[in-house]
C-alpha cells in the first residue's frame, strides 16, 4: 500500500537530514511537555501530599506520625486494611482460579455461561456489592427480615464480602490468560505418565502458574486495600485507611493527618509497584513451539470437580443475585419497606443531574486522557531520549495509586495559586485524566508496535514533516487506539468514586458520590436506580469497545489491560 | 509392566498377538467427523506409521490412542485389553507431543525422572534409571540443565527419554522431527530407529512428511481425509501405490493412460496402448486383464534419457527438452512429448555438458511400471 510505495522512493530521496533534525527534536519537545504535564498532575500532588505529612505550624515535624504510631486506633485501622488485603486477595485467588481452571479445563457447555457471569462485574461500579449486601442483610435487609436473621453486616465481614464479588473479575481475568497461555501438552504429558488430577495441579500447573498467579495477587492487594466506596458504605465502627482518610478530611478538616493516613497507605502500593515491575521482569516460562490452543475437556475427578464446582456455583450464584437485588430494588422506594412498585426512582432529578454532570466530566476527561494517552504511547514507543522508562512507568503508576491519596493531593496542589481548580469542572476531569491514564497508553502503545518505524522514515525521507508524518500516517493507524482509550478513561471515570469524592463541591453532584450519599443515608431506591443507570451506560461502552477491537485487531493485550 | 526382557521369553504364538488393534474408529468433533472409520492391528516391535495431508486426523488419532479423547465410537485394544474408558494416566501408552511438551521449571534430569517420581519409585532407582536414559540419548552432562538452555535437538532427545522412561507398551510420536532444521531431522530420525529397533518397543509414528515416513518406518498408514487409503511397506506403497493419490503423495510421479491390449499368460508380457504408440511392460500384478483402461506410474527416476531421436527401439518416445536443472548428483528435467509433459531425474549425470545444450532427446520407459486400473 502506501508504505511500499513510500519504501520504493525511499533510495532516490535525501531528506534524512531534515528527518534527523526533526526525530531529534520535535519529539524530545513533545517528550518534555508531556513529562512537565505528568509532573504537574501526577507528582506534584503526591509529593503535596508528601509534604503535608511532615508540614506542621512551624515547619518540618514528625509529630503527626508520631500520633499515627502512638493512636491504637490507626494500629486498628492499619491492621484492618492490611487484613483485608490479604484476605481479600487470597479468596479472589482461590475463586479465580476455581472459575478460571473450569472455563478453560472443564466441560465445554460450563466454559461460556461461567465466563460470562465472572466478567460481568466489570459493568459495575465495585460499590454495587455494598448496596446489594445492604438490600440483603442490611437493618431492613430482605433477608434479615424474612428469616430473622442478625448477621452484623456493618463491619470487617461486610466489606471482605462486598470487596471479593467486585474483584473476582480481575482474578479471573489476569488467571484466566496465564491459564490459557500455558500449554495444555504440559498438563496432558504429566497425565500421560500416571499423575492423578491433583497431582498434575500440584508439581504442573500451579508451579507453572506462579509468576501469574503472584503478579495478580500483587495487583489485587492493591487494589482491595486502595478501594473506598466498600468499606466507607459498610466499615461501620471498623476503621480502614481509606475511609478514615475522607473522614479525616470531610468531617475534621485535618489535612495533615489525611495526609499521614494517605502515605501510609500508599507505602505498600509504592513498594508492591516495584516489586511488580523489578522481581517479575522476565519471570516467564517459555516453551518451544506450538500454537497457544484451548485444552480439550478433561475428565476432572471428582475430588477436584466438587469443590471446584461448589465455589464458582457459589460465586457465580451471588454475582448474580448482586444484579438482580439491585435491579429489583431500584423500583421500589425500598426495597422490603415499602410495596409499591415505582418508577420514581429513575425520574429523580438530583439523581440525573448527577448522571448528567458525570458524563460531562467523563467526557472531558476521557477526550483529554486519549488525546494524552496518543502522545505519550508515541514518544514512549519512538522516542530515544534519556528517562524514556522513567515516563514509561510514571505514566502506568496511575491506576496502582489509591484514588483517596490522588484526591487529598488536587485539594492540596490546586486549591490555591498557581494553579485554583477547585469547585469547577476541570479538577474532577483532570483528575481522572491522570489517574486512568495507564490504558490509554498501553492501547497506544500496543498498536504502534504494528507500525513498522520504515513506514514513517520514509515518509520523513520524502520531505515530509515530522507534523504531517504523524498527521497523515501515525494518527490515522493509531485511531482505533485513541477510541479505546477514550471509552476505556470514559467508563472508568463514571463509575469512579475515591478520588472525586474529596473534590465534588456542593451543589455539583457526581454519579457515584449520589449513589454512596443515598446508600450511607439509606435512600436505597435512588442508589439503587441510579447504578443501574451506571450500569447500562457501561455496557454500552463495553459493547462499543468489543466492537472495535474485534473490528481493528487491537489485540488481546488491551483486552487485559481494559480489566485492569 | 515391562515388556523388554519379558518379550523374548514369550512364546511365538504370545509374540503373534498384536500389541494395539484399532477397530473401525470414529470420531466426531461435534458434528465435524475427523476420523471415518480406522482399522489397523500394529504388531509387537513394530514402528508404524500414519502418513497423511496436515488436517487428515492423525493427530487426533494418537489422542485417542493415547486417552486425551473420547472415541465415538470403535475399539481400541491394547495387549489384549480394551482401554476405550481408561483415562491415559491409567493407560500403559506415552505420547510425545509435537512440541516437546518438556517441563520448562524443571531440570532435565526431573523431566526424565517425573514419571518415575509419579510411579513412586525409589529414589536410588529413579536416579539410576534417569542416567541409564540419558546415556542412552548421549545427555548423561546435561542433567542439571534447565529444559530452555538445551537446543531443539536436545530437547527433542529429553523427550524422547522421558517417553521411554516407564516403557510403555506403546509409544505414540506425533511429528517429533517437525521442530528441527533439515540436517538434524536425518540424524535424529536414525536415532530414533536404531533406538526403537534395539529397545523392541511398538511404536506409532506420525508425520506429514513421506519421505521421513518411508525412511523410518515397517509400516506405511496413508491417511486421506480420515480415511486410511493404504497400508504397507515402503517398497509396497511406493512401488504399487494402491490410486492415484498415494502415487502422488510418496513421491514425483508422471501418469500416463493406456489401455492394455495383450497380455502373454506365460511371460506376462504386456503391451500398452497409449497416445504415443504401444509400450510393452512386464506385468507384475494381478488385478489387470486385457481391455482394461489404465493410468501407468511412472517414476521420474525410472526413465532413462539419451540425446538423438530415431533410434527404433521398444519403449522409446521422442521429445524436446525443455529444462534440464543440473543440481550436482541429480538434473531434473522436463520432457515434452506431444502435448504432455514428463519429468524425468537423471541420477550421477556424467553427459549433463551435453544434455544442456541438446533439443530432441528420448525417454526409455522401463519395463516395469505399475499400473492403476482406472474406475469407470
Ligand atoms: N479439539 C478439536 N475440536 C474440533 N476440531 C478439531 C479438534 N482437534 C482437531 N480438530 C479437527 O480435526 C481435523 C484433524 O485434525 P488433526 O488430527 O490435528 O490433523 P493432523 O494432525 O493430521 O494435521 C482438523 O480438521 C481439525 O480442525
Ligand atoms: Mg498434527
Amino acid at each position: 500500500m502506501a508504505a511500499a510505495e513510500l519504501s520504493v522512493k525511499l533510495q532516490s530521496s535525501s531528506g534524512s537530514k531534515v528527518k534527523d533534525f526533526l526525530n531529534a527534536n520535535l519529539i524530545n519537545i513533545l517528550a518534555a511537555f508531556l513529562f512537565l504535564l505528568l509532573a504537574f498532575f501526577l507528582l506534584y500532588p503526591i509529593i503535596m501530599v508528601l509534604i503535608k505529612s511532615f508540614q506542621g505550624p512551624s515547619g518540618f515535624t514528625l509529630q503527626y506520625y508520631q500520633a499515627f504510631f502512638s493512636k491504637n486506633y490507626y494500629y486498628q485501622s492499619l491492621y484492618n486494611t492490611l487484613l483485608l488485603g490479604v484476605i481479600n486477595t487470597v479468596v479472589c485467588l482461590v475463586i479465580g482460579f476455581c472459575l478460571a481452571y473450569m472455563t478453560t479445563r472443564g466441560p465445554w457447555i460450563l466454559r461460556k455461561p461461567l465466563k460470562i457471569i465472572s466478567l460481568v462485574p466489570l459493568i459495575a461500579p465495585p460499590y454495587l456489592f455494598a448496596l446489594s449486601l445492604i438490600i440483603l442483610f442490611g437493618r431492613n435487609g430482605l433477608v434479615t427480615r424474612m428469616f430473622d436473621l442478625h448477621w452484623e453486616l456493618y463491619g470487617f465481614s461486610g466489606v471482605v464480602i462486598s470487596q471479593t464479588l467486585a474483584f473476582i473479575p480481575l482474578a479471573y481475568m489476569m488467571i484466566e490468560s496465564t491459564l490459557m497461555s500455558l500449554n495444555p501438552n504440559l498438563e496432558e504429558s504429566a497425565y500421560d505418565m500416571g499423575a492423578s488430577e491433583a497431582t498434575i495441579l500440584r508439581t504442573i500447573t500451579i508451579p507453572l502458574l506462579a509468576p501469574g498467579l503472584l503478579k495478580a495477587a500483587l495487583l489485587i492487594f492493591v487494589m482491595t486495600i486502595a478501594e473506598f466506596g466498600n468499606a466507607a458504605i459498610l466499615g461501620g465502627r471498623t476503621p480502614f485507611l481509606a475511609p478514615d482518610t475522607y473522614t479525616m478530611i470531610t468531617g475534621e478538616s485535618d489535612f495533615n493527618m489525611g495526609s499521614v493516613l494517605s502515605v501510609v497507605l500508599i507505602a505498600p502500593c509504592i513498594l508492591i509497584f516495584f516489586i511488580h515491575n523489578y522481581l517479575l521482569e522476565g519471570k516467564k516460562f517459555t516453551t518451544i513451539g506450538g500454537k497457544p490452543v484451548a485444552s480439550e475437556p478433561r475428565k476432572i475427578t471428582p475430588l477436584i470437580k466438587v469443590p471446584f464446582v461448589i465455589i464458582t456455583t457459589v460465586a457465580a450464584g451471588a454475582i448474580f443475585v448482586c444484579f438482580a437485588v439491585v435491579f429489583v430494588a431500584s423500583f421500589y422506594k425500598i426495597l422490603g419497606v415499602t410495596h409499591d412498585i415505582v418508577l420514581s426512582n429513575y425520574l429523580d432529578f438530583t439523581s440525573n443531574q448527577a448522571i448528567y454532570n458525570s458524563i460531562r466530566v467523563s467526557f472531558v476527561a476521557a477526550i483529554i486522557g486519549a488525546v494524552i494517552g496518543v502522545l505519550l504511547a508515541y514518544v514512549i514507543v519512538r522516542g530515544k531520549f534519556f528517562g524514556r522508562t522513567f515516563i514509561e512507568m510514571v505514566s502506568l503508576s496511575g491506576f496502582a495509586l489509591p484514588g483517596t491519596v490522588l484526591g487529598i493531593g488536587y485539594l492540596l496542589a490546586f486549591s490555591a495559586p498557581p494553579l485554583k481548580l477547585t469547585g469547577g469542572i476541570m479538577i474532577l476531569a483532570l483528575n481522572c485524566v491522570f489517574r486512568f491514564l495507564a490504558v490509554g497508553v498501553e492501547a497506544g502503545i500496543s498498536k504502534l508496535h504494528q507500525i513498522h518505524i520504515e513506514i514513517e522514515e520514509a515518509s520523513a525521507d520524502l520531505g515530509a514533516s515530522f507534523l504531517t508524518t504523524f498527521h497523515k500516517i501515525v494518527l490515522p493507524i493509531m485511531f482505533p487506539a485513541f477510541i479505546a482509550g477514550f471509552i476505556y478513561t470514559f467508563m472508568t471515570a463514571i463509575v469512579s468514586l475515591s478520588a472525586v469524592v474529596f473534590l465534588v463541591s456542593p451543589g455539583f453532584d457526581l454519579a457515584a458520590v449520589k449513589i454512596f450519599d443515598a446508600a450511607v443515608y439509606g435512600e436505597i431506591g435512588i442508589a439503587s436506580a441510579t447504578t443501574m443507570k451506571l450500569v447500562l451506560i457501561v455496557m454500552i461502552c463495553m459493547m462499543i469497545l468489543n466492537y472495535i477491537s474485534s473490528k481493528t485487531r487491537l489485540g488481546s493485550s488491551m483486552k487485559k489491560t481494559v480489566a485492569v | 509392566m515391562t515388556t523388554k526382557g519379558v518379550t523374548e521369553e514369550m512364546d511365538s504364538k504370545e509374540n503373534e498377538k498384536p500389541m494395539l488393534i484399532l477397530k473401525d474408529i470414529h470420531k466426531f468433533y461435534g458434528s465435524n467427523e475427523v476420523l471415518k472409520g480406522v482399522s489397523l492391528e500394529v504388531r509387537r516391535g513394530e514402528l508404524v506409521t500414519f502418513v497423511g495431508p496436515s488436517g487428515c486426523g492423525k493427530t487426533t488419532l494418537l489422542r485417542l490412542i493415547g486417552g486425551f479423547t473420547d472415541i465415538s465410537s470403535g475399539d481400541i485394544i491394547l495387549d489384549g485389553q480394551r482401554i476405550n474408558d481408561l483415562p491415559p494416566n491409567l493407560r500403559d501408552t506415552r505420547i510425545c507431543f509435537q512440541n516437546y511438551a518438556l517441563f520448562p521449571h524443571m531440570t532435565v534430569a526431573e523431566n526424565v525422572g517425573y514419571g518415575l517420581k509419579i510411579n513412586k519409585w525409589p529414589k536410588d532407582k529413579i536416579a539410576a534409571r534417569v542416567r541409564e536414559l540419558l546415556e542412552m540419548v548421549e545427555l548423561e552432562a546435561f542433567g542439571d540443565r534447565m529444559i530452555d538452555k538445551l537446543s531443539g535437538g536436545q530437547q527433542q532427545r529429553v523427550a524422547f527419554a522421558r517417553a521411554l522412561s516407564l516403557e510403555p507398551k506403546v509409544l505414540l510420536l506425533d511429528e517429533p522431527l517437525s521442530n528441527l532444521d533439515a540436517n538434524l531431522r536425518l540424524v535424529m530420525r536414525e536415532e530414533i530407529r536404531k533406538l526403537q529397533e534395539r529397545l523392541h518397543i511398538t511404536t506409532v509414528f506420525v508425520t506429514h512428511d513421506q519421505f521421513e515416513a518411508m525412511a523410518i518406518s515397517d509400516r506405511l498408514v496413508v491417511m486421506k481425509d480420515g480415511l486410511i487409503e493404504q497400508v504397507g511397506t515402503p517398497i509396497e506403497i511406493y512401488e504399487r501405490p494402491a490410486n492415484e493419490f498415494i502415487a502422488a503423495f510418496v513421491g514425483y510421479v508422471n501418469f500416463m493412460d493406456g489401455r492394455v491390449e495383450s497380455i502373454d499368460p506365460a511371460t506376462k508380457n504386456t503391451v500398452i496402448r497409449t497416445e504415443f504408440g504401444k509400450l510393452e511392460i512386464a506385468l507384475e500384478q494381478d488385478d489387470i486383464q486385457t481391455g482394461d483402461d489404465v493410468l501407468m506410474v511412472i517414476r521420474p527416476e525410472s526413465v532413462s534419457l539419451s540425446i538423438d531421436c530415431g533410434s527404433n527401439r521398444q519403449n522409446v518416445l521422442c521429445g524436446t527438452l525443455k529444462t534440464y536443472m543440473y543440481a550436482g548428483s541429480i538434473a531434473k528435467c522436463t520432457v515434452g512429448i506431444g502435448a504432455k509433459k514428463m519429468i524425468v531425474d537423471q541420477y550421477n549425470p556424467r553427459d549433463a555438458q551435453q544434455f544442456q545444450n541438446a533439443d530432441r532427446v528420448e525417454v526409455e520407459i522401463p519395463r516395469s511400471v505399475h499400473l492403476l486400473k482406472k474406475k469407470i
